[in-house]
């Protein structure tokens, strides 16, 4: 899923008329108004009041929903669609750190967090095929869960019994004296990189009994208790299917050239230095 | 030629692209030898991050030409020409 962060006063016109131009399911995600502490309020709106249930949710016979819920931040609805959307357009959320576009005047204290792959004076005005472009071009948001649909929906799952999965994550502390490590930064060998997986996916999946094999990797800054890796094998069998994930999360480590710097409370340095 | 680094080699050398003029790179008798050879005369502090005590290149620093582990080529042999890609890093430490 590729994520758009729209910002500015002209935010809303500007998302209205991309929507359509996007090739997939788009879900746009905006802000509820900060609802202080009253008392009297349902836990969220949507939900009546007094209600102790934590969600609701109204299904329709052709497949339309609607849904009402606490206690979900904005990183955890960008993971649960991950899966569904191909994109995400996030309406008026400056703070949130994903690719974004500035829409109309100065943004003032609306300056976005992540990177901005545009200004537009106006929704009128914007280059909407120079923005789509840009905006495949970010790094997707992936989740396991989004792998795992993928390789259900492979023509090749009706012969696969198994999935396997694999998730590599930041480790804050290898035993209880360690500095804690915050972050981990990953740098890659672009195009080479890539080379070297879909080798590793290809070699995997020509296996018998493997069916559809998915690597991904994040780059940039991943901090501590995030997800960095994940390996997906669709295969007949379990045993075919824990091997390729054994060996493929193997050789990803052995012969990707991705570059790992650690960041402890203390320190920082290169992953590669310290084992070696 | 246009060399890229890597990790802890481009904090040592201040870049991660550096192209540097080798002997011989347009008429075709360049090695990759040549090429990393007047990266480390640009670099000089690259030089004992790769090279060890005999000037052989470390035994964990990898060098790629075109994508290709150049030991899985003639070495530093190899042959290169003007717009083959160059890359040298540490161990990999992805995951």
């Amino acid at each position: 899923m590729q994520t758009l962060g729209l910002v500015g006063p002209d935010a809303a016109a500007l998302a209205e008329r991309l929507v359509p131009r996007l090739d997939g399911r788009v879900a746009t995600v905006e802000p509820l108004p900060d609802r202080g502490e009253d008392a009297s309020r349902p836990a969220a709106p949507g939900l009546a009041p007094g209600s102790a249930a934590a969600g609701a949710f109204g299904v329709g016979p052709d497949g339309s929903w609607v849904g009402a819920g606490e206690d979900r931040s904005l990183a955890d609805t960008l993971d649960t669609l991950a899966p569904e959307y191909d994109y995400a357009l996030l309406v008026g959320f400056p703070e949130a750190d994903v690719p974004a576009v500035v829409v109309g005047g100065d943004e003032g204290d609306d300056s976005p967090t992540g990177e901005v792959l545009g200004r537009v004076p106006d929704a009128g005005g914007a280059d909407l095929g120079d923005l789509t472009e840009r905006l495949d071009a970010t790094e997707p948001h992936v989740t396991l869960e989004s792998l795992v649909r993928r390789v259900k929906a492979s023509p090749r799952a009706e012969r696969a019994g198994a999935i396997a999965t694999f998730t590599g994550r930041v480790r804050a502390k290898d035993d209880d004296g360690d500095p804690r490590t915050t972050a981990l930064a990953f740098e890659t060998y672009e195009g080479v990189a890539d080379d070297r997986m879909e080798t590793i996916r290809t070699e995997l999946t020509d296996r018998a009994g493997v069916e559809e094999v998915l690597l991904h990797h994040r780059t940039g800054v991943v901090p501590d208790g995030e997800d960095i890796v994940f390996v997906v094998v669709l295969a007949g069998h379990r045993g075919e299917a824990f091997r390729a994930v054994e060996d493929g999360i193997n050789r990803l480590k052995d012969e990707v050239p991705i570059f790992k710097k650690e960041t402890t409370v203390e320190d920082e340095f290169w992953v590669h230095d310290r084992d070696g | 030629m246009e060399w890229k680094l890597f990790a802890d080699l481009a904090e040592v050398a201040g870049d991660r692209h550096v192209v540097v003029p080798v002997d011989g790179e347009d008429e075709g008798t360049a090695t990759v030898g040549d090429a990393l050879d007047a990266l480390l005369e640009d670099r000089p502090a690259l030089r004992d991050r790769v090279l060890d005590d005999d000037g052989e290149l470390r035994e964990h620093i990898n060098v790629l030409r075109e994508g290709t582990n150049v030991f899985n080529e003639d070495g530093l042999e190899t042959a290169v020409d003007a717009g083959d890609e160059l890359a040298l890093f540490p161990p990999v430490s992805g995951g």
